[in-house]
């Protein structure tokens, strides 16, 4: 279904390549006279310094280059344009020379095999005069060759007072399209994508932009050992995807995964592209909520949230009569080949109501300079050593993006990584407090049908759960002590959370007398006696400190903390 | 000629199991799996319980018993192939981690029925092939061990005869596209045959006629 879709996409992508051709980077046109002679040089590279890159330009589809040297047709790197290497200390200079000479052959006998016969575009005659003449000679003295000779970047031509490139021209077209046809002679078979009979691609374009690929691209549909086929078929004749379908759905995809694509997202190390069926506001607000926000600029994301929530309030419509598809497909790389990290199909009315009901999961009491949602880039962070979006756990991320469009239950994984961070760094964040209140509340909604009450978004005194009372007592102990030692530098979380989260009886008859020397310190007498009264509600009933908590009840200790520390800050604000 | 019918009376077989992959051709590498279960590896696991050269299966109909979930693995597969010259093949050296997005907790149940072939000789009646099918599924016995596309799938099974009532189908409906039928080695060179899937309330009909060459 997948490469299905992503044909049908195709279709409605405007001004995108046409058949036999692809957008490629240029970075420099030599500009002809008509009779041939060299005109001028354009570097059209935009970007600073190093990071000089070509502009995507239309061009004839590229060849696959393996070692056998193949040229493009009217395009291609310096050295098959003009047959001069790069100098190269280690290599011997002579078969370089050698082979660079090879290479430009080629890239003649391309042009000319392709427009064999009569040449009736003079801008292909152009070019040939150019290539076979003296003339090519001049670039070499020309001041910008030395960076076109450091930069290896892609050459191609234009006439003089044309708009476009000498292969964007008609009759280069019409040439173009023709070959393209005749390429094979397998004869036709039937395309497992439209169920057409067409003639099968043997290679697939390759497919760029998949974060931490080949920057040549890699392939999806690719048989690239031996041990891949069946039946004694070679590469893409194992699956019969008909040339038409195969250039709809490689030029797709790249449309979506291509630089600035508003329609890609990175979770984690999965390159996350999203598209609907048809144009769909959707399309629009998708990447500020699940994407990696800029920097600091919380109120983009917050926006796009706000659009999801008010939606329908706002439209006259109920988002779940919206029988819209919606599509998303997560790609990581492994080698010179894509796989398939996730896929969903739903519909756009599933989808919103979904991530709302992940929104209203994971909201929590926060102070009042934090954002009211978090992206899925920020809950992944906290949940991984130093922030970096690079440590997140390689399944995590598409799990948990699945979780949510599906609106299924949190991968467990999340749950207990969030907590080995929180142990790690003793510290409970905004972020890590959602996540596990998020998962607590997603699970005991799926699995228990609402029987028991879970925990909320700020402190709940009537919660009996022993881990929440116990998360409660725990961060009053801790700011009886801070008060009782106004600065102090490690407090009792830094020494003694792991353990008061995992084996509360060890720890807490301990803490509780420390609290009584704490109290004793407290200059304001009313407050000691305010803080007594609220340890009394809290421990009034537990009888025991149990000796062991479960990982839940760990989340839920966590939470319990939490909750009972912003409620301390809530009251200052209210104070102040 | 014989006095019997070439064609058998349909038969339904119920397998379930852990984990399924029904490869897709086109992502067989890193693989990902179609939706459900293929008219092939129904027919495979029919020919795991009785297979002779005398009957060819047919597969009509397939019900999806449980929801479609997905999972995704990583897995050593091989990378290479072995020339038949070599002595051998040290898989150490060949090992390729790939992905598979495979699926998970399946449940099935087949309709088929099979059909006599040329090969079929003066003894072999649609009768013999019936009661060796019913007599062999009952027990559980098999050839080899059904499996759920890939080998490393194993399959259980148990056959539902007239008169039990059959498993409810899941209530989805979805077009799922262009899926392998079959392979066709009647040609000098073997084609794969497609044909169009679509899921109506839990249920795939398979109908030859609609079958591409």
């Amino acid at each position: 279904m997948i490469l299905q879709v992503l044909a049908k996409y195709y279709e409605r992508i405007p001004n995108v390549a046409q058949e036999g051709f692809q957008k490629q980077p240029i970075s420099f046109v030599i500009v002809l006279k008509k009779d041939g002679h060299f005109a001028g040089l354009q570097d059209i590279r935009e970007g600073e310094g190093r990071k000089k890159r070509g502009q995507p330009r239309l061009v004839p589809k590229a060849v696959k280059r393996t070692v056998r040297p193949t040229a493009n047709l009217l395009w291609d790197n310096p050295a098959y344009v003009f047959g001069r290497v790069k100098p190269d200390t280690k290599k011997d200079i002579r078969k370089l020379v050698q082979r660079a000479k090879g290479q430009q052959a080629l890239f003649l006998d391309r042009i000319k095999s392709t427009f064999s016969g009569n040449l009736a575009d003079e801008g292909v005659a152009a070019v040939i005069r150019f290539l076979e003449t003296a003339e090519c000679e001049k670039i070499f003295d020309h001041p910008l060759w030395s960076e076109i000779e450091e930069s290896g970047g892609s050459i191609s031509f234009q006439l003089e007072g044309d708009l476009e490139l000498v292969c964007q021209r008609d009759a280069v077209r019409s040439a173009v399209i023709r070959n393209s046809k005749s390429e094979d002679s397998v004869g036709t078979q039937i395309c497992l994508i439209t169920g057409n009979h067409d003639t099968p691609a043997r290679l697939h374009t390759a497919i760029k932009g998949v974060w931490g690929a080949q920057s040549s691209g890699a392939n999806i549909v690719s048989f690239n050992l031996e041990a891949f086929g069946s039946f004694g078929k070679t590469q893409g004749y194992n699956a019969p995807v008909g040339n038409k379908a195969e250039f709809a759905y490689t030029t797709a995809l790249n449309a979506l995964l291509a630089k600035g694509s508003r329609q890609r997202i990175q979770v984690g190390d999965t390159s996350t592209v999203f598209w609907a069926e048809k144009k769909h506001q959707i399309e629009d607000w998708f990447a500020d909520i699940f994407g990696e926000p800029p920097k600091e600029d919380s109120d983009k994301d917050n926006a796009a949230i706000k659009a999801l929530f008010t939606s329908p309030e706002t439209g006259a419509e109920s988002v779940l009569d919206d029988n819209t598809k919606f599509y998303v497909l997560g790609l990581s790389p492994n080698a010179s080949r894509i796989a398939i990290r996730f896929w969903y199909a739903g519909t756009v009315g599933t989808v919103e109501q979904n991530m709302r009901q992940h929104f209203n999961d994971i909201s929590i009491q926060h102070g009042r300079s934090q954002p009211a949602y978090l992206s899925l880039f920020r809950l992944l962070v906290s949940t991984c050593v130093q922030r970096k979006s690079e440590n997140i756990q390689p399944n995590l991320a598409g799990d948990f993006m699945k979780a949510i469009l599906t609106g299924t239950p949190y991968p467990r994984t999340l749950l207990s990584s969030a907590m080995r961070r929180i142990r790690a760094e003793q510290d409970v964040t905004y972020p890590r407090a959602s996540l596990i209140k998020a998962v607590l509340v997603r699970n005991a909604r799926h699995y228990q049908k609402g029987e028991r009450k879970e925990v909320g978004m700020a402190l709940d005194l009537n919660n009996k759960n022993i881990g929440y009372r116990l998360g409660c007592l725990f961060a009053v102990l801790e700011k009886i002590q801070e008060e009782a030692n106004p600065g102090i530098n490690a407090t009792i979380r830094d020494r003694f959370y792991g353990s008061a989260s995992s084996t509360p009886v060890i720890v807490f008859p301990h803490l509780m007398k420390l609290k009584n020397h704490h109290l004793a310190k407290l200059e304001n007498r009313g407050r000691a006696v305010n803080f007594e009264k609220i340890i009394g509600e809290i421990v009034d009933d537990i009888k025991d400190f149990p000796g062991h908590l479960n990982l839940d009840d760990q989340g839920r200790f966590a939470v319990g903390y939490y909750h009972r520390r912003q409620d301390f800050f809530k009251k200052k604000d209210a104070d102040e | 000629m014989r006095g019997s019918p070439v064609r058998s009376n349909d038969f339904r077989l119920m397998v379930w199991g852990r984990n399924a992959c029904f490869t897709r051709p086109e992502m067989k590498v890193e693989r990902v799996s179609y939706d459900i279960m293929t008219p092939s590896a129904a027919r495979g696991m029919l020919e795991a319980i009785l297979w002779k050269p005398a009957i060819r299966w047919k597969v009509t109909q397939i019900d999806v018993l449980k929801p479609i979930k997905w999972e995704l693995v990583r897995r050593n597969e091989l990378g290479a192939v072995m020339s038949p010259r070599t002595t051998g093949l040290f898989i150490e050296d060949q090992r390729q981690q790939r992905a598979g997005l495979l699926l998970r907790d399946v449940a099935y149940t087949i309709h088929a029925y099979f059909e006599l072939t040329d090969r079929a000789g003066e003894e072999d009646t649609v009768v013999k092939f019936t009661e060796m099918f019913v007599r062999r599924a009952e027990k559980g016995q098999c050839f080899h061990r059904p499996y759920l596309g890939c080998r490393e799938f194993a399959a259980d099974f148990r056959p539902i005869f007239n008169g039990q009532t059959l498993p409810a189908p899941i209530s989805a409906s979805q077009d799922l596209g262009w899926m392998l039928y079959d392979i066709d080695f009647s040609g000098a060179q073997t084609m794969p045959r497609f044909f169009r899937a679509s899921l109506d309330k839990g249920r795939v009909m398979i109908d030859e006629k609609e079958v591409r060459p």
